[in-house]
Order: structure tokens, then C-alpha cells, then sequence
């Protein structure tokens, strides 16, 4: 264990930056989340995960393929309660429809692929993104490429475990917890505006 | 498949890349398509890395223009120029160690066929000659002798393609390449007469100079497999870059071995026979 | 075949009431699969794997196992067991020395494409030349795999550890295979009394769903899949590609960690870590060491011992805090090249005298007294 604990920040880290997880980061139980490495109760990640966002100038959300394909019950719910989310941030959607490594070239304009995301966050000047939806092993593998050479700021919202390799991470992600972050977003909004 | 894997979610729909979306309302997913509807279609591989005029590309891509039913095949690949385009494919697709496809598939087959009881999910392998003849020989054998309900689908140039043109066991006798600097001194591997003898129930031997019979015989080789036993069909799919011929001729070198070493020939079992005629005799394919 | 409910793993694990039974390490692995709600096993004999594999194909008979066949070679086997959990379920088989190497490639291949696969390793020496008896040899090649690894004391362990590996291995944020090791002969042909859980209790299945990458079904998106790494083109994007997927191959053995400690207790058990002289061991190299710690405590000495149960993920934090007081540690093992001293080495960062032995090889036992020899030098330096 290093002496100095890790600490998950905003690239670019540089050449190859370590799985955070490799690091010592741990991953948070239910009702928890991560926040640059350092585990904190879910409601103060939603917080600043809606500060991040109200106060990026040109914020990004990323749907992966478990939501943009309407393959079982309830994903049609949920990607209308994230595009919902998204636009109530002020954020655009970028989609992720599937994991192989697109040749000869990607249009980065209009998707972004695990494989090479840094491409996608570079031609759109993307300071803030959000991962959803997104296999977990893919989000991961994509998570590192951007700290690794980009300066945008990673968050993920996971309906699983959690990702260490982000810079906020929500875990067990379902409605009630897309629900309350809404809530916090539009309850920021309010406030900013008055 | 359940065809909702490819209905895009109403709230990013008009977010998806134009390539998808033509996938989801030209794909041939819910009306299976044929060779005969190539260019009236979104196809399954819609581009490639291959070299010009690749013998191989058009091979994969006629192979899976035929599929019987894309929206529940699952292609096995292994390393080789096989991979290429097939690494592109709109569907699932695996390729893991260097020979090993005929056991992966085997242990896929039989898993679907135990989770998906009542869907018929085809497992094909399509993969190159070194990765059949040569380094998974056992492999494939194995898998006919264990009667796996498998279409297994060679394309076969005659070379190591990917790894800069060495021999093969499906190269010719007397041919020069690299590993062979005095020409290759035995004859191509019988894979075709060994599939007969193995416990394959139905075997085709094509060339690409020929797509409407690839596009007849992978479908049967598919709608076989499902119910009666292993099958394979093997394909010649000339090398312009290892073999030193403009890309312009792979169509009529094919023709030529066609015409001589590499003519159409096709077995069935009786039980294959019995149940094609009872199910599809009045298939126009 | 006993009518089976599922019950949560805690239960199976701690809270069951358990029968004991005296029996081989290769009927242990036959309770373990008949209580591990498996979908399909794939087996290809080796000494001395081949009865443990034999006995899980009676239970496939019996209709524990949905699916069940004899592969051609371990090679193809490990192949034929990445398809089918590729395809979305849960597996099992097992091998052993030179079966292991023969299939050597797949183990990787199982970590990179993220498969939870439960392969157990009887281990013997491989062909070294030729030998069909206990070593350890080869667990030195599959350190470096990709894959967890647990290695069992005993028969009770081997038991034990086959069902909690599911279990790890299953984890979303793990996902990658487990291999339980046990020492070949010494435990697989020798009956020892095992505590198992009741016959109509089974782990819950497998949910392929969630799962960190997609199920090869055709069922889930996306469909435009590859299911595992992907051939490299020769640009900067391609390596950071397949270097942050490396990456996180090794990021899932960490997460692991908490899951082995968990279901395990820990990743390695010590007794009297305050000791100056203390003994690290791993599989059945612990047993003859608390016999040669019984016997030195007798002449007095004052020797303590840890057991490493996880050598994938390898516990350093932990071996670092249960050596902290000693001044020298003895590794003793069964095979020549000494792979866990060079493992104790590396943890301990040369602020401990590791002593790189004593070891046996080729088949022989290992008399405690070798081990006693050891502990007498190292005490009265």
C-alpha cells in the first residue's frame, strides 16, 4: 500500500495511468459511492455529481448499449428517465451502441466507442461526461483511456458494483436512485436561478 | 433473438449513428434475407479491412448473406484473415485461442440449446484453413465424431494469409511459399473426404466463382446441423496478395479450380436426406 | 437424485448444519459439485485428477449437472468450457501437471474475455521428465495468468473452496476464473473427515445478466459483439485499448479481495504471529508444518505459522503485518523452483531473512523433520 492514498482525479494522468483499483480504491457497498477515490454516503455524491454537472461548460452524457437497445422489461422507462435527467442538466447525448473497435474511422461527433473514447471527447471538447448503461468491463476499460489523456471529469452511474476507475461513482443504480438524482439537480437548478 | 435486442430504446433512437439505424430497419434480422437480395439489404458485415480483391472477404460475406436465420446465429471464429471482417459483424461473434474454435463452439451449442430449449440457435464456425486443417484438426474432428450440432465452414486460400503467406496443409502440392522455399511436399489435407468418414451428415465443396451455390449449401449446412447432425462446408477463396495474382482475377482463378482440382461436390446422409425432404423438399433454395 | 431448494451462500457456507463424512479429496469435489447448482461439466482424465471428474459425471447421471461429456484434450476442454460459459452459465472441470500445461493457452484467454470459470488442479509433477506424482511445479506457470487462485490445506478446504470460488468468481466486479489447487495424491487419494452440508441445499444460480461484459446469446445488447479481446492494429489507440483491458483484468483479481475475505475468513489464516521464526506454507505443506511446529514447541522454541489460502490475489499487506516480528521465515515446498519463496521474497522486500525451503519434489513426501531442522537453525542464529 502506498504511503500517499490514490486519488482519482482529472487527467490526463498521463501515459498508461493505473487501474484504480490497483491502487487501493475500493469499491462502495450499497448506499454509498465514490468521490476521486475516497468512499462517501450516495446522497453527497449526487451533490456534487449535480454541481459537476450545472457547472461544466459542455457536459456529456454517454447511454451504452443496455439503453439504448429497449431488450427487456423496464430499459424503455429507464432511458426516458435518463434522457430526462440529461436534458434537465443541460447536458448533450452522445450514444454507445456497442463495444467493438470501429474501423476504419469513427464519426465522433456522433458516437463514442470504449475502445478509443478519448477521440469522441476530444473533437466535442468534453468537460464532463457521464457513463450509463455501459458493461461494466467496457466502462472500466474506456474510464482509464480518459484520465489517461483527456482533462474531462468521469462520472458513472452503475446499476452493478460501482467503478473505481471514474472520477465520482454511483453503485446499485435502479429508478429510485435515478429519481432522487433528478430531484437534486432540478432542486440546484431552482436555487441557481433564484 | 428476441428482435427487441435490436429496437432502440424510443427515448435515444434518433441519437443512434446512421449505420445502426439502417441495421434496425434494413438488417436482415426479421425477415431473413438470401444471396439473391445482396444490395437490396443491410448486410450483417457492411465493411472490412480485407486486401483488394480477397478471396476470403467476399467468402465471409456470401457465408453470411446466407445465414438461414442471423437473428440466432452465433459465429466461432479463430485468428487468420477470416477474423477481419467478421470482427465487424452485426452479430455475436467470438474468436479466443488459435484453433480451439470446434471446442468453443461445442460447449456454446450445447449450453444454448439448454438455456434456449425452445429456439433453434445456430452455432456456426467460420474460420480459415490453418485454423481447420492444420493447428485444430483434432479439434474439428473431435467435434464431428461427438455428432456436434455444428455447421462448420471453411474458407479455404491455400495459405497462412495473416502471417505474410506460409504454407498451409490445404496448399496445394508443389506450391512455393514461405515455409516451402522448395515447394510443398505432400498433398492438400483431405478435410472434405474426412468430414464424410468423421460423422458429418452433410458436406459441400464451392468455390466463390459459385455464390448462389455457397448461398444454397450454407443454408443447408445450417438447417441441417440444428436437428441432424454436424455439417461442413468448405470454400475455395483465392489469395490474391500471397498468391501474386491481380485482385481482378480471384473470380476466375476460383473458376478454374472450379473447373478442375476444386470441382462442387456435396454428400448427405441418408437421415440428413430423410429430413430435408420431409422439412424443406419444397424450399426453392 | 435428493430434490434440491436453493438457499443464499452465507447459509450453505457458515450456517447449514453439517454432516461429517470420511472421504477422499476427490469425493469431497464430488459433494461440492453436487451442491454448487453447476450447469455443465467437462472432464479429460489425468492422474490423479481423474477420478474427482469421473465422480462428477456419475452426479451428471444423477441429475445434479444439466449438461455433461468427455472432451478430447485438456486443451480443448478448457476451449469447450469458455464457450459454454460464453453462452451464459455456470462451469466446472478439472486437471492436473501436465493436463494443465497442456492447456495453458485457455487460461489466459479465460481471464481476458472475463469468463468465471471454477477449475480445480490436482496438481503432479509435469513432464520433467515424466512423472505422475505430487508437485506443485505446476502452479509456479499459472501465477501469472490472469486467474485467482486458492490453494487447499486439505479435503475440507478443497470442498470448501470449490463452492466459495463460485461465489468470487461470479462477483460483477470480479468475473474472472478461479482455479482451487490442491496437491495431487496427498489429498485426492487419501479419505480425511469432512464436514458438507446437507444434500438438498444448492448455491443460487448464476445470473449471466450481470455480468461485466456481454452473454454470447443473441439475447442481450449489444448484438455487433465481439466476445473477447480483439486482434491489435499497429497504432498508440490500439495498445492504450488492450493495455487499459489488461488493466483491468488485473483490477478485477484486486476487487476480489474483499470477496475472498468474505467468503474465506481471509486471504491466509496465522497462528502465534508474534513468533521470531515463523513458517509460510500454502496446500498441504501447511499440514507437515504443524506437525514440525508441535514438535519444536516441545523442544521449546517458539515458532508460529501462516497459511496462505489466496495466492491470487497474494496477500502481502497481510503476510507483511503476521511476519512483522520475526526474523526469519521458512517457506517449505513441494516442487524444485521455490515459486512461493520467491513470492514471500518479493512481499517481504528483504526486511526478513526468507528462508527458500526446505522443498521435495518428483513425488517424495516431506517428513516434518526437514521442516523441524529448519526451525532449530533459524531459532538459534
Amino acid at each position: 500500500m502506498s504511503i500517499t492514498p490514490y486519488r482519482v482525479l482529472v487527467g490526463p494522468e498521463g501515459y498508461l495511468p493505473p487501474a484504480a483499483a490497483s491502487r487501493g480504491i475500493l469499491l462502495p457497498e450499497k448506499g454509498e459511492a465514490l468521490i476521486e477515490g475516497a468512499i462517501v454516503p450516495e446522497e453527497e455524491a449526487m451533490q456534487a455529481i449535480a454541481t459537476k454537472l450545472l457547472s461544466a461548460k459542455n457536459p456529456f452524457f454517454f447511454p451504452g448499449p443496455q439503453l439504448l437497445w429497449d431488450w427487456k422489461e423496464g430499459v424503455a422507462l429507464k432511458a426516458q428517465a435518463v434522457k430526462k435527467l440529461a436534458d434537465l442538466a443541460g447536458a448533450r447525448v452522445i450514444p454507445m451502441p456497442d463495444y467493438r473497435p470501429k474501423y476504419p474511422m469513427i464519426n465522433p461527433a456522433v458516437e463514442i466507442n470504449p475502445n478509443h473514447p478519448n477521440l469522441t471527447i476530444w473533437h466535442n471538447k468534453i468537460d464532463v461526461c457521464v457513463f450509463i448503461g455501459v458493461h461494466c468491463h467496457y466502462a472500466n476499460m474506456a474510464l482509464k483511456i480518459i484520465r489517461g489523456g483527456t482533462s474531462c471529469y468521469t462520472i458513472a452511474l452503475c446499476g452493478e458494483a460501482g467503478h473505481e476507475d471514474a472520477m465520482i461513482s454511483l453503485c446499485c443504480m435502479g429508478m429510485p436512485e435515478l429519481a432522487r438524482l433528478t430531484e437534486i439537480i432540478q432542486s440546484m437548478k431552482g436555487e441557481q436561478a433564484a | 433473438m428476441s428482435i427487441k435486442v435490436i429496437k432502440p430504446t424510443a427515448a435515444f433512437a434518433s441519437l443512434l449513428p446512421t449505420e445502426y439505424l439502417e441495421l434496425v430497419a434494413d438488417g436482415p434480422y426479421a425477415s431473413p434475407k438470401t444471396i439473391n437480395d445482396l444490395g437490396t439489404f443491410k448486410e450483417i458485415i457492411a465493411e472490412h479491412p480485407h486486401c483488394a480483391g480477397c478471396g476470403v472477404a467476399l467468402g465471409v460475406r456470401l457465408t453470411v448473406a446466407s445465414l438461414p436465420a442471423p437473428a440466432d446465429t452465433l459465429i466461432v471464429g479463430t485468428a487468420g484473415c477470416s477474423f477481419f471482417g467478421l470482427a465487424q459483424a452485426a452479430l455475436n461473434y467470438s474468436c479466443s485461442a488459435f484453433g480451439n474454435q470446434n471446442a468453443v463452439a461445442s460447449g456454446l451449442k450445447r449450453m444454448l440449446k439448454i438455456r434456449y430449449p425452445d429456439t433453434d440457435k445456430d452455432v456456426v464456425v467460420l474460420v480459415g484453413d490453418g485454423g481447420i486443417a492444420d493447428i485444430g484438426l483434432d479439434l474439428t474432428l473431435h467435434s464431428w465424431f461427438r455428432r456436434e450440432k455444428i455447421a462448420t465452414i471453411m474458407v479455404d486460400n491455400e495459405v497462412y494469409g495473416n502471417t505474410g503467406g506460409q504454407e498451409s496443409g490445404m496448399t496445394q502440392e508443389g506450391q512455393v511459399l514461405n515455409m516451402a522455399p522448395k515447394g510443398k511436399n505432400f498433398a492438400k489435407i483431405p478435410v472434405f473426404e474426412l468430414a464424410r468418414v468423421s460423422g458429418c451428415v452433410y458436406g459441400a465443396r464451392v468455390t466463390v466463382a459459385s455464390p448462389k451455390k455457397i448461398g444454397r449449401v450454407v443454408r443447408k449446412a445450417i438447417l441441417l446441423a440444428r436437428e441432424v447432425g454436424p455439417t461442413y462446408v468448405q470454400i475455395y477463396t483465392p489469395c490474391p496478395t500471397n498468391f501474386k495474382f491481380p485482385p481482378q482475377q480471384t473470380i476466375n482463378i476460383a473458376k478454374k479450380a472450379e473447373e478442375g482440382y476444386y470441382s462442387f461436390q456435396e454428400f448427405i446422409s441418408d437421415d440428413a436426406q430423410a429430413y430435408w425432404e420431409k422439412n424443406f423438399a419444397s424450399s426453392t433454395m | 437424485m435428493i430434490e434440491q431448494r436453493v438457499v443464499a451462500p452465507e447459509y450453505l457456507f457458515n450456517e447449514a448444519e453439517r454432516e461429517e463424512q470420511f472421504i477422499t479429496g476427490s469425493e469431497a469435489v464430488r459433494e461440492a459439485i453436487k451442491r454448487a447448482n453447476v450447469d455443465m461439466a467437462i472432464s479429460y482424465p489425468i492422474t490423479p485428477q481423474s477420478e474427482s471428474m469421473h465422480l462428477v459425471g456419475d452426479i451428471y447421471a444423477e441429475g445434479y449437472i444439466k449438461e455433461y461429456f468427455r472432451g478430447e484434450n485438456e486443451f480443448a476442454v478448457m476451449s469447450s468450457v469458455a464457450g459454454a460459459a460464453m453462452g451464459g452459465v455456470r462451469v466446472f472441470t478439472a486437471t492436473g501437471g501436465p493436463g494443465t500445461l497442456r492447456a495453458f493457452e485457455a487460461f489466459p484467454t479465460w481471464a481476458g474475455a472475463r469468463l468465471p470459470v471454477v477449475c480445480a488442479f490436482m496438481t503432479r509433477g509435469i513432464n520433467s521428465p515424466l512423472s505422475i506424482q505430487p508437485d506443485t511445479l505446476e502452479m509456479a506457470y499459472m501465477l501469472d495468468t490472469g486467474i485467482i487462485m486458492l490453494h487447499a490445506e486439505n479435503s475440507q478446504d478443497l470442498y470448501d473452496m470449490i463452492l466459495q470460488a463460485f461465489m468470487i468468481a461470479e462477483k460483477p466486479d470480479v468475473h474472472i476464473p478461479v482455479g482451487v489447487f490442491v496437491d495431487g495424491f496427498f489429498i485426492t487419494h487419501t479419505r480425511d473427515r469432512v464436514k458438507i452440508a446437507p444434500p438438498d441445499l444448492k448455491l443460487p444460480p448464476y445470473n449471466p445478466y450481470s455480468a461485466p461484459v456481454p452473454v454470447m446469446d443473441m439475447e442481450n445488447p449489444p448484438i455487433r459483439q465481439m466476445r473477447d479481446p480483439f486482434v491489435m492494429k499497429s497504432n498508440f489507440i490500439s495498445y492504450a485499448a488492450h493495455a487499459s483491458w489488461q488493466q483491468e483484468i488485473l483490477a478485477a483479481a484486486e476487487r476480489s479481495r474483499r470477496h475472498i475475505a468474505h467468503y474465506l475468513g481471509n486471504l491466509l489464516e496465522a497462528e502465534n504471529e508474534t513468533a521470531p521464526v515463523m513458517i509460510v506454507a500454502s496446500g498441504t505443506a501447511v499440514s507437515q508444518s504443524r506437525e514440525a511446529i508441535e514438535s519444536a514447541r516441545q523442544e521449546g522454541l517458539d515458532v508460529g505459522l501462516v497459511k496462505l489460502k489466496s495466492l491470487r490475489p497474494f496477500p502481502t499487506e497481510e503476510l507483511k503485518a503476521m511476519t512483522a516480528n520475526a526474523k526469519a521465515v521458512i517457506v517449505p515446498e513441494f516442487n524444485r523452483v521455490g515459486w512461493l519463496a520467491r513470492e514471500v521474497r518479493a512481499a517481504l522486500e528483504a526486511k526478513v531473512k526468507v528462508v527458500g525451503g526446505p522443498r521435495v519434489f518428483g513425488g517424495m513426501t516431506m517428513p516434518p523433520d526437514l521442516i523441524l531442522d529448519e526451525i532449530r537453525r533459524c531459532a538459534n542464529e
